[in-house]
């Protein structure tokens, strides 16, 4: 079964964001994960950091957010790890408003929603100072552009 | 991302294009709260849109309700396929006035 790994380290700053986006999409692309799953990954990962980065840290010191991708057969898996405050988003989020007339809905709270949607199984855990969340999805892979049939 | 602004007579065109996320969604909340100074009918065509996370969400919803306030109306239209799921993930097409595309959005909203 091909797998594959890529690591990456990102400072807590959202502007690095687009470019890291585009980094995923390539990792994924070459591996031939379907667009549509891409986009459901990119918009976790953007959930997940942009709370990381917003919310993770008091201090302004530069701080190091690991990013690990991890595809095995149709099994996507991204770890995230940082040193902020411990923060574990499946329990201590707030349920998302998902009903009710337009003035009855508050601005935000659709993030942690979104991930917990479009990804199969989250799981977080406190290690070592660090927050550690771990995604799952099962994603659907077409023909990579760099397979070839000729190459079996 | 790029934001187009056109007037058509008293309704104002808004096209957003490539990625609307938590680095480009301040721009796009300033150009639509500049141009509800002048106008409150609007159209958002989001053919262009490629991308939506929830920063850019927020940005919509609170267009439509300043919209609602100002007893104007929002129209949005164009939305691609994985960007329609986003908004009804986040349980938005209740609320929010959709149309397919940019043309039925100019007459619903002339209506």
């Amino acid at each position: 079964m091909p797998s594959a790994e890529r690591e990456f380290v990102l400072d807590n700053t959202l502007a690095q964001i687009p470019r890291f986006a585009e980094e995923i999409e390539a990792f994924c692309q070459l591996r031939g994960v379907a667009p549509a799953d891409i986009y459901k990954i990119n918009l976790a990962l953007e959930e997940l950091l942009t709370n990381i980065i917003s919310y993770g840290f008091d201090d302004d010191r530069v701080h190091r957010i690991q990013v690990v991708l991890a595809l095995q057969g149709e099994q996507f898996q991204v770890m995230l790890s940082d040193d902020g405050k411990p923060f574990d988003p499946l329990s201590e989020a707030g349920a998302a408003v998902l009903e009710g007339r337009l003035e009855d809905r508050p601005i935000g709270g659709l993030g942690v929603h979104l991930v917990r949607t479009l990804m199969d199984r989250l799981e977080y855990a406190h290690v070592d100072g660090h927050n550690r969340l771990t995604l799952h999805k099962r994603v659907r892979l077409q023909q990579a552009p760099g397979a070839s049939s000729a190459q079996g | 991302m790029e934001i187009k602004q056109t007037q058509h007579n008293d309704i104002l065109l808004i096209e957003p294009s490539g990625r609307l996320d938590s680095v480009s969604s301040p721009a796009l909340d300033q150009s639509i709260a500049a141009s509800l100074a002048g106008n409150s009918r609007l159209v958002l065509d989001l053919r262009d849109l490629e991308y939506i996370s929830s920063a850019g969400l927020r940005v919509l919803l609170g267009a439509a309700k300043k919209v609602k306030q100002l007893g104007g109306r929002l129209i949005l239209c164009g939305l691609k396929p994985h960007i329609h799921e986003v908004f009804e993930i986040s349980g938005f097409l209740s609320i929010l006035d959709i149309q397919p595309d940019q043309a039925a959005a100019l007459a619903c909203i002339s209506a």
